[in-house]
This record gives C-alpha cells, structure tokens and sequence, in this order.
C-alpha cells in the first residue's frame, strides 16, 4: 500500500511545487510549529481542567478554546499533507510517522468518545467540582495521545523505516 | 569559550550519542508546545478571544508554563552547548535567542499583572451593573443620549474593570516575541 502511495504522489503537481519552491519547505514548517503551538495549548488547558485540576475554573467554559485547538489542527492537517506529498518516500515507510498517525486516529476516537457519551451529561455537573473517572481518562488519553504526536512527529529523522 | 563548551561532556554526549540529540529535541519541542501553548491561550483570553474563561485560573497555567521554560532551558543549553560556535553566529538563533528573553521577561510582567487584577477582572457584579445601564438606554429620548454616552463611558472606565490598553499591548506583543522565537528556531537549519 504505502509502495503505491509513494508512485502515485512522486511526479505529481503537487509533489514537483513542493520540492521546487525552495522557501515552502521552511515556512510550511514554522507554520506547523504555530499549529502545534495553538491544538496543545489549548488541548493543555481543556485537559488538565478534565483530569480535575484546577477548579476554579468553569469547567463547561474551556470549550470556548475548542474552536483554537479547531484551527491547530486544521493548519498542521493541511501543512502536513503537504510534507507528505512532497517527500512521500521519506514518511510513509517511516515507523514513527506510522505511530504519530495512529496516535492522532486515537485522539480522535477519544474526542468522538468524549462529544458522544460524556460532552452530553456535562452540564449537570458542577462547573468549580472535580471530574469523574470517564472524564479523568479522556483527559489523560487525550495528553498522551496529543503529546505522543508532537514527540513522535519531532523523531521521524531519528527513526529506522520499517 | 564557546569552544569549551563544545568540548565538555555534555556536549559531546548530546553530539555523539546515539540519543542525546534527539532526547533534547524531544524535551525542546514538549516544552515549547507548554510555554508558547499556554502563554497563548492567556494572550488570547485578554484581546477577547473567548470572553468567559476565569484570569485567576490562569495562575495556575502560568506555573507550569515556567515548568516548560525550564525544560526548553535546560535542553536548550545541551542542545547550544553541542554546537556552541556555531549557533553563536547564526543570525536566526540569535533573533530567537532575543525573542525568547523578552518574551520571558514580558510574561513575568503579565504575570505580575495578573496576580495584582485577575481578582478584579473576574468580577461578575460589574459586568451586570454595566449590562443594567445599557438596558437602560432604551428607556432614553434622543436628547438625552449625549448624557447617556458620556455617563455609559465614565460608568464603563469605573465599573468595567477588564485588562486595559498596557494589558492589550502586552499580550500583543507576547504572541509577537513567541512567533518570532518559532520563526527563529525553525529557520536554524537553513540559513
């Protein structure tokens, strides 16, 4: 699979302006800095509020820092692609590419988890009070996941192939 | 003396091990989405991003953002150390060298800041006093308005205690020096 993937993309438009534009490469990077910066910080404050910390703060509230992690995640979606058209070949028999993947594919199934079984019953919580045992185990999955990402994502040139 | 620091044994660990280098990089980038992430969002909350979330709750954050300072501290210097005479006159380095001493000292001061009025900012009896007085408005003929307007501002500049403009300014310039440093420390490795 990963074979095809890297003929179909080689040679492409895409894969010849990103390997053509010599500027592209390191701005599409501090781009995906930036993007990390805003999805962890606000998933940051979201999960540590989740896990029962800090409850001066109203819980139901940190969802206004949704729509920040929202964009985070869209700009290191779409410069991410990009990394990988352009050099298809590098990551996608790359193990620690392989495990980034799948760790963002748990942190969405874990926000899935959280909007469907727990985002529902939330408010009848009280707002200052700690947080359940389902909340305190989407809250820490979520940090390992999404600190899992950004650790693995900064390996990738340290990694064999597999 | 930048040549010494490239010979001690930190540096030659972080150089020549297997590991080194990329464990410091790991601890770099965890502490930077920490420190950038938090000062962030705080940033954020003052130039009104999203209006309800509590100031004193970010004190806490503030804490573990300095945690995260450390650690990019401390695996910035073996990382520094590992190479020293060269980033010593890498210009984008230094930009983000610059960027990430400001850009601490302001946070200290917005820090500072927040301690003295996250209290006064959280305050809700305010806000609603302010929300009675524009209600009121409607209840006024156009010839009055004048007065309105100027009893709503002076009432506004009493009662609606939230960051001011030094505030404003502050947390621009904040979200300023950690694009910088990002943009410094990404272009490292191409110019």
């Amino acid at each position: 699979m990963a074979q095809n993937l890297i003929q179909l993309l080689e040679g492409s438009t895409l894969n010849i302006w990103v390997l053509s534009t010599a500027w592209l490469w390191p701005l599409l990077e501090i781009l995906h800095f930036v993007g990390l910066s805003l999805l962890l910080g606000a998933m940051l404050v979201i999960d540590i509020r989740l896990a029962g910390f800090v409850q001066k703060m109203h819980i139901q509230r940190t969802h206004d820092l949704l729509p920040v992690a929202g964009i985070g995640f869209l700009i290191n979606t779409l410069t991410g692609v990009l990394f990988f058209v352009g050099d298809p070949a590098r990551y996608a028999i790359n193990v620690g590419f392989q495990i980034k993947m799948l760790l963002v594919l748990i942190a969405g199934l874990n926000a899935l988890w959280f909007a469907i079984k727990i985002n529902p019953e939330m408010h009848r919580w009280d707002p200052y009070a700690d947080t359940n045992i389902a909340a305190k185990t989407v809250a820490y999955v979520s940090l390992v996941a999404w600190f899992g990402v950004l650790l693995l994502g900064r390996l990738i040139p340290y990694v064999s192939t597999g | 003396m930048f040549e010494w620091l490239e010979y001690s044994s930190l540096s030659v660990w972080v150089g020549e091990s297997l590991w080194g280098y990329p464990i410091m990089l790991s601890l770099h980038a965890i502490g930077l989405a920490i420190v950038v992430g938090i000062f962030t969002m705080f940033n954020f909350r003052v130039l009104g991003l999203f209006k309800s979330i509590e100031y004193s709750a970010f004190l806490d954050f503030f804490k573990l953002a300095w945690v995260g300072l450390l650690i990019n501290a401390g695996s910035g210097f073996a990382l520094f150390c590992s190479q020293a005479t060269f980033y010593i006159t890498n210009t984008p380095f230094l930009v983000k060298i610059s960027s990430i001493f400001i850009g601490s000292i302001l946070a200290f001061r917005i820090q500072s800041n927040l301690r003295l009025n996250a209290e006064k900012w959280d305050s809700k009896a305010t806000e609603v006093t302010m929300e009675k007085i524009m209600a009121s408005k409607k209840d006024y003929t156009s010839s009055n308005i004048k007065v309105l307007k100027g009893l709503e501002a002076d009432v506004h500049a009493r009662l609606f205690c939230g960051p001011g403009s030094k505030d404003h300014l502050y947390a621009q310039f904040s979200l300023l020096l950690w694009a910088c440093a990002i943009f410094g420390g990404r272009l490292i490795a191409y110019l």
